[in-house]
């Protein structure tokens, strides 16, 4: 049929990098960053919006706070000091409350970046593209991780001017390799999460949800042993009850080597154990969308 | 007021009805999210339970005593979290099904009907309220089963009351909040911010008093303080109607100054709206 | 034969496709809780086939039409096709790789135009979008901006490339949308109503693009619509799916050599009687098809009455007499060149579009 002088090609074989390789790991890097690039150029189309999220989380840590006070009629918790071995309060909440805006990352940010897409109707144009989809999930969580980092140092900024605190510069720099940890397995989380908001029609219930259970779960305003034994072990399988336990070691100066032992061997096996988890989920839910062809809708 | 042209009030307050109606049957198709809202409330304010107890080692709180006559702290906080509820579905539930009304097509028909776009946000505002109401019963019910909440036939009346003019007091900010999403897109932002606004300045989680002052005159423009002091004076402290008095009263003029600016803003911004046709940008 | 087995000339081809989804009720999280009547009522499931074994083959160049009216099964192909959704049964071989197995190198062969407003990022302008989706289309670098330049400046839209697309007007979107499947350079194009929606110019505009991308750049283009114009005016060949079974393949001309011309008659009237197929039919038994396509007769569409098939035109004088006892208003008669509408008819007894819709733009 080669009617109309048209010239036939030969099919073309190679088309873009796939697979192990070296080439194939940087364009899927680069698309992740981006992802990221991408996010903050349609939030920055909403100023309000990028103003009100920075802030948000001050909100919700100022009343942990007041509350504390009120409660003690001071900042110094003598039943805090004898279960953790510091009694300012401020301090201990605010090294704990640090970590729920990455719990936001993987719940939000992640379990909800492809549903976005979905609303914005554009999901299908990025499916058909070679990226891996992992890659589009991983950029919705830079731009909310960097997007965190924001909130916690307006948050820092706040509470240090109105209440001080104690804290190690020196222990900085570890706090940020224990949290980075943690997002790691965060992100197999996240991609759990992601899976579970595009099979079930109410994903946001599952979200909301699971925030507020790591809410309590996390030692993040009281140490876990006031929590019922079975909330204690429950929260061995999420990684911010360790990270926040080896955060405030390098933070809060009561680091002993032990313990930073335990919360390293802790959160590296959470962390291989939440990716690979995460992973086949998020694998095995795409196959069965596809197959179901729900992968458009809402 | 639009409803002087060409309707009566018996023909809003079908309005009303038929928003209810509408709204009610939504959520029996949701069941989930009924669910949802009943349980919920019940996991933000736990962590607050185990933060007392870690700082205070017990469940009372001597501290505590001083400020809002009860030591004990769970009841104090299980109330907070329950009337709390209130706003959130009426900033959520008016400024939302704006949107969502805008969303299904139908926000420009409905702004367009000449009926009182006012009473149609009530009918939203109340199938919100009754909602709320469903949850909050549910939730009282728990509390005193489970967190030692007091409760006696006498102060029933007073506490359905007392909901009631919150109820009242929250539609009028809710009116203007629907108000200013006729001009601007992101509305969302603005509910937001109002609910950060009632949550940190008014005694949802600790007492007024702890707050510096400039915090407390804000709160006391807002109607939900009072209604957390005259609940909880009456279902901790024990007292009798009486003794709030003059919180019942005060929410009442906030009630009625909120009201009558809601209704006026949203007169105007629809006036506005139609002369300079934003209405359909959503 | 559809295709031929041992030739290696084929950019797309489909062996045995097949794919039917089950419409079940969603009952959410707890739609366990839910009473039992409805559970039962759930449990019923309907299942829809959406492609039927379907066999396809388009050549390397080629520009192919894949016709059929809304829900044949035209975009659940084009889905399939692009990796989107999973065939329950069969595979198809895109650019030499499978769909099933290789889908990375299946979509890294493709370019795919949408149908429909949402596809792209409204709050970004045009160039972002395009160096976003080049980005994820693993394109070097260097490469990117130059190449996004150049289809901006092939699209017309280099002036108000830094425009946000929600100033754009519907038609520049689809130019977007375009030039987004191009970026890659894809050997292979799936355009899925690529003109829905567009106004007369812009879908000239476009599909003077489709041509050209097909006989300038040598690319072969799997193009499902119902417009049956279109398909007639750019496609090689065309292949007509019903149902989703593909009831023909062929080239437009040779299909509408499938209906005769003595085999064609269309009455064009107005106020056409109730069942006026099935009066007809009981007064001229040989003619094989009967069917009547509504005009909107208020807005001074006429009706049209179409006969197919056996003696058609021997059947004129009683067709015209039997529709005047019944008060018709008849305004002309053709006995003309077959449509690939009357073809679609032929050969599925189906109206490929109802109205005044088939006649494309």
């Amino acid at each position: 049929m080669k009617r109309k002088g048209k010239e036939f090609r030969e099919p073309k074989k190679f088309l873009c990098p796939y697979g192990f390789t070296l080439a194939n790991l940087k364009a899927e890097m680069r698309a992740i960053w981006e992802n990221n690039v991408k996010e903050w150029k349609i939030e920055f189309t909403y100023p309000l919006s990028f103003i009100r999220q920075s802030v948000e989380p001050l909100i919700f840590l100022l009343p942990f706070i007041v509350y504390g006070l009120v409660l003690i009629g001071g900042r110094y918790s003598d039943s805090l000091m004898s279960l953790v071995g510091t009694g300012d309060i401020v301090t201990y909440i605010f090294t704990g409350y640090i970590i729920m805006g990455f719990i936001g990352t993987s719940v939000w940010a992640m379990g909800f970046g492809i549903r976005k897409e979905q609303w914005y109707g554009t999901f299908e144009s990025i499916y058909v593209t070679p990226t891996s989809r992992i890659s589009l999930v991983l950029g919705m969580a830079l731009h909310s991780v960097v997007h965190q980092g924001i909130s916690v140092f307006f948050e820092f900024l706040v509470i240090y001017a109105i209440f001080g605190l104690a804290l190690r510069i020196e222990g900085i720099l570890p706090a940020l390799g224990i949290l980075a940890l943690m997002m790691l397995a965060l992100c197999g989380f996240g991609l759990f999460v992601s899976s579970l908001a595009l099979v079930l029609k109410e994903g946001w219930i599952i979200s909301e949800g699971l925030y507020s259970v790591l809410m309590i779960l996390s030692p993040v305003a009281y140490p876990l042993t006031v929590l019922p034994s079975i909330a204690q072990q429950m929260s061995k399988v999420f990684p911010t009850a360790p990270a926040l336990i080896g955060m405030r070691s390098f933070l809060i100066e009561n680091y002993t080597p032990e313990v930073m032992g335990n919360v390293f061997l802790h959160l590296l096996a959470l962390d291989l154990a939440w990716i690979i988890f995460g992973v086949m989920i998020f694998y095995a839910t795409d196959v069965y969308i596809r197959k179901r062809g729900t992968l458009g809708k809402y | 007021m639009g409803s002087s042209e060409t309707y009566s009030f018996k023909a809003n307050l079908f309005i009303i009805w038929s928003e209810v109606v509408k709204n009610i049957k939504f959520m029996m198709a949701y069941p989930v999210i009924f669910v949802f809202w009943t349980i919920f409330p019940f996991f933000w304010f736990l962590p607050f339970i185990f933060q007392c107890q870690a700082f205070v080692g017990g469940l009372h709180s001597a501290n505590f005593e001083q400020f809002t006559g009860t030591s004990d702290y769970i009841p104090f906080i299980v109330i907070g979290a329950i009337l709390n509820g209130y706003v959130l579905t009426s900033l959520y539930g008016v400024g939302e099904s704006m949107r969502r009304e805008a969303y299904r097509g139908t926000l420009d028909y409905l702004l367009s009907s000449p009926s009182n776009k006012a009473f149609i946000l009530i009918g939203k505002a109340l199938s919100e309220s009754i909602k709320s109401t469903m949850y909050a019963a549910i939730q009282f019910v728990v509390g005193i089963l489970v967190f030692g909440i007091y409760v006696t036939i006498e102060i029933i009346m007073p506490i359905v009351l007392i909901i009631f003019l919150l109820i009242l007091g929250l539609y009028g900010i809710a009116l203007m909040l629907a108000a200013v999403s006729l001009q601007f897109k992101q509305a969302h932002d603005l509910a937001h911010t109002l609910e950060y606004v009632f949550y940190v300045f008014t005694p949802v989680r600790y007492p007024l008093q702890s707050l510096p002052f400039w915090a407390q005159v804000l709160g006391s423009f807002l109607p939900l303080t009072y209604a957390l002091i005259a609940v909880r004076s009456l279902m901790l402290l024990k007292q009798n109607v009486l003794a709030v008095y003059q919180e019942i009263f005060l929410l009442l003029v906030v009630d009625v100054v909120a009201i009558f600016l809601g209704f006026y803003l949203f007169d105007w911004m629809e006036k506005k709206t139609k002369s300079s046709g934003s209405i359909s940008h959503y | 034969m559809v295709y031929d087995e041992r030739s290696d000339d084929y950019s797309i081809k489909t062996i045995n496709l097949a794919k039917s989804f089950r419409k079940k009720r969603h009952k959410g999280v707890f739609g366990f809780l839910k009473r039992g009547n409805e559970k039962e009522k759930s449990e019923t499931t309907d299942v829809t086939v959406a492609l039927d074994n379907v066999n396809l083959g388009v050549r390397t160049g080629e520009l192919f039409g894949l016709l059929g009216p809304n829900g044949a099964g035209k975009t659940t192909l084009v889905k399939c096709l692009s990796t989107i959704l999973i065939p329950d049964d069969g595979t198809a071989i895109i650019n030499g790789f499978d769909i099933r197995r290789q889908t990375t190198l299946v979509r890294a062969s493709l370019g795919m135009v949408i149908g429909g407003e949402r596809t792209l990022y409204w709050k970004l302008t045009a160039r972002d979008n395009l160096m976003y989706f080049a980005s994820l289309y693993k394109m070097p670098r260097k490469r990117i901006k130059e190449r996004v330049d150049e289809l901006l400046g092939t699209m017309n839209l280099l002036d108000r490339a830094d425009e946000r697309l929600e100033d754009y007007s519907t038609g520049m979107r689809q130019k977007v949308a375009i030039a987004r499947a191009l970026l890659h350079d894809p050997p292979v194009l799936l355009l899925d109503e690529p003109t829905l929606g567009l106004d007369p110019t812009f879908s000239r505009q476009i599909r003077n693009q489709i041509r050209e991308l097909s006989r300038k750049e040598g690319k072969t283009v799997l193009l499902a619509t119902h417009y049956m114009k279109e398909a007639d005016e750019l496609c090689d060949r065309i292949a007509i799916i019903n149902e989703g079974k593909i009831v023909a393949v062929d080239t437009s001309d040779q299909l509408k050599a499938m209906v005769k011309e003595t085999e064609l008659v269309e009455v064009i009237c107005y106020n056409p009687p109730q069942n006026v197929e099935e009066y007809l039919k009981a007064l001229c038994p040989d003619v094989e098809i009967i069917t009547l396509i509504r005009g909107e007769e208020a807005k001074g569409t006429p009706s049209r009455i179409k006969l197919i098939g056996g003696n058609a035109e021997k059947r004129i004088s009683t067709v015209i007499d039997a529709l005047r006892k019944k008060n018709t208003q008849i305004t002309s008669l053709n006995i003309s060149m077959p449509t690939l509408e009357d073809v679609f008819i032929k050969l599925t007894g189906a109206k490929l579009t109802e109205g005044s819709m088939g006649a494309g733009q």
